[in-house]
């Protein structure tokens, strides 16, 4: 009699299969996308404890890593690679500054959630183009909402405001 | 028997062989949250929820749910699925009789039989209406609503679900108030004394009443613990203020750790029943603090397991 009870949980245990990252591009496709024919210099440095807390307090945004992936471009500019929290894992991104210090692009690196890959949207990664520390980069405001993509289109947004005020407080005068 | 094994199997295998789905995970076991599958996405899930220890005797039920959900929008979301159970008794209730639990009240064991029994218990649907979210507003509220519909059972339950988020949303607070009046349509208990209600078919009615809240944080990639606290109250009838039909009022608590990926999530929560329980209209079913009437018992544990389909490419 109980053996019926088994079906349906394994009928439903068997469609289970492991699931798969989706990688998008390296950090050094992104590098070559963002800056095409420029020798990228790594330049790793770390945050020091008040360094950390002006980001935070600069971007109302957390500090996750003190220790960051940063690259000079010879024709100006710079290269971050960081990550900010996904639903289930983080999501590693790319922002490319011009000279300036100005967004000049952003990548999504590899995309790991069941869903929001809207995020790699062009259309949507423009509104970030041309933005500053300072800028209000706010989800819903000046950075549209992508619906069923709420949490991911909002830390991506969040980074991007913390990582133009760590360029502001940290990288520019490195 | 034969045919609910067919239509059992069948659900399962077309629930999973639904295309195109994605995730409302859930960080609780018992608590809801108010996260939403995104418009156009579905899901499949398996619910195993087992409650054991009684005062005395030999107790175990096990609860089965398979639901399939689907995002009509992205705030609004809609659920089927069948619910399932199975039970052991002996000599369980705190007289030292043998009793049925309640989604078994329609059977009447003899006093030192030993009880052993499976229940479809019923078809249920559900909607949840995602009002506020917790990722762009100062918190998230929802509103649920899930009718049951089974062979001598109706329940309509309604939650308020209200949540906050904090370090980038991985530390989450959610907070439950369910209220669900149950209608049951019983035979004739062949126990009863003479005369009474229950010696003649009759109707039962009884409202419970829950406020539950957990805790979760995700500590390291895909993972998550938490704590989860319920305070459920029984109430005869629909009058939920009426003191002089206050039942049951137990509270429970525990653990519960949750990992989710990309298309697969599971959870797992256990409970036991705090010492700090009443019975106001028999107390006969305390012992050692802990109320032990029908729909209460020492310990529970539930496993929920889910699959969304599709993905990000």
């Amino acid at each position: 009699m109980k053996a019926s009870f088994l079906l349906v949980p394994a009928a439903t245990l068997a469609i289970i299969s492991p699931a798969h990252a989706k990688v998008f591009m390296s950090i050094e496709q992104a590098q070559q996308l963002m800056f095409p024919g420029a020798t990228l210099t790594a330049q790793p440095m770390t945050l020091t404890d008040a360094q950390a807390k002006a980001v935070e307090s600069a971007s109302n945004a957390n500090v996750l890593n003190r220790n960051l992936s940063i690259w000079r471009v010879s024709t100006g500019g710079w290269f971050i690679a960081d990550e900010v929290v996904g639903k289930h894992e983080f999501i590693p991104i790319a922002v490319g500054l011009d000279a300036s210090g100005a967004v000049k692009d952003i990548e999504i690196l590899e995309y790991r959630e069941a869903y929001g890959s809207e995020v790699r949207n062009p259309q949507w990664r423009a509104q970030f183009t041309g933005k500053r520390n300072g800028a209000k980069l706010t989800l819903t405001d000046d950075i549209q909402n992508i619906s069923g993509a709420t949490l991911s289109s909002k830390h991506i947004t969040d980074g991007v405001r913390r990582l133009l005020a760590t360029y502001a407080i940290a990288i520019a005068s490195h | 028997m034969r045919t609910w094994r067919v239509a059992l199997a069948s659900a399962g295998l077309l629930a999973g062989l639904c295309a195109h789905a994605s995730a409302d995970e859930p960080l609780f076991g018992f608590v809801y949250t108010t996260d939403l599958l995104p418009k156009g996405s579905y899901e499949v899930e398996q619910w195993l929820t087992t409650r054991y220890e009684k005062a005395h005797g030999g107790f175990s039920l096990f609860e089965n749910r398979t639901e399939v959900s689907y995002g009509l929008t992205d705030s609004l979301q809609v659920s089927g699925y069948l619910i399932y159970d199975w039970t052991q008794a002996h000599h369980n209730a705190p007289d030292g009789t043998t009793v049925a639990p309640e989604q078994f009240s329609d059977y009447f064991p003899g006093p030192d039989d030993n009880f052993n029994k499976w229940k479809f218990i019923g078809v249920a649907g559900e909607v949840i209406w995602r009002v506020m979210s917790p990722y762009t507003d100062p918190v998230g509220l929802a509103f649920y609503f899930e009718p049951t519909l089974g062979n001598r059972f109706q329940e309509f339950e309604v939650r308020g679900i209200v949540q906050k988020n904090w370090l980038d949303d991985r530390l989450v607070l959610a907070a439950n108030l369910t209220w669900a009046p149950e209608i049951r349509y019983l035979p004739p208990n062949p126990y009863a004394d003479p005369g009474s209600v229950e010696a003649s078919r009759n109707v039962n009615i009884e409202t419970d009443l829950n406020l539950g809240a957990g805790l979760s944080y995700r500590f390291a990639p895909n993972w998550s613990v938490g704590w989860e606290v319920q305070n459920e109250r029984e109430v005869n009838g629909w009058a939920v203020f009426a003191r002089s039909q206050w039942m049951g009022n137990a509270y429970y608590m525990g653990p519960t750790i949750h990992y989710a990926d990309q298309h697969f999530f599971a959870t797992l929560t256990a409970w036991e029943q705090m010492p700090w329980a009443n019975n106001y209209m028999d107390s006969s079913v305390i012992y050692k603090g802990r109320d032990y009437d029908v729909d209460f018992e020492k310990y529970r544990a539930r496993l929920k397991i889910g699959y969304y389909f599709g993905g990000s490419e």
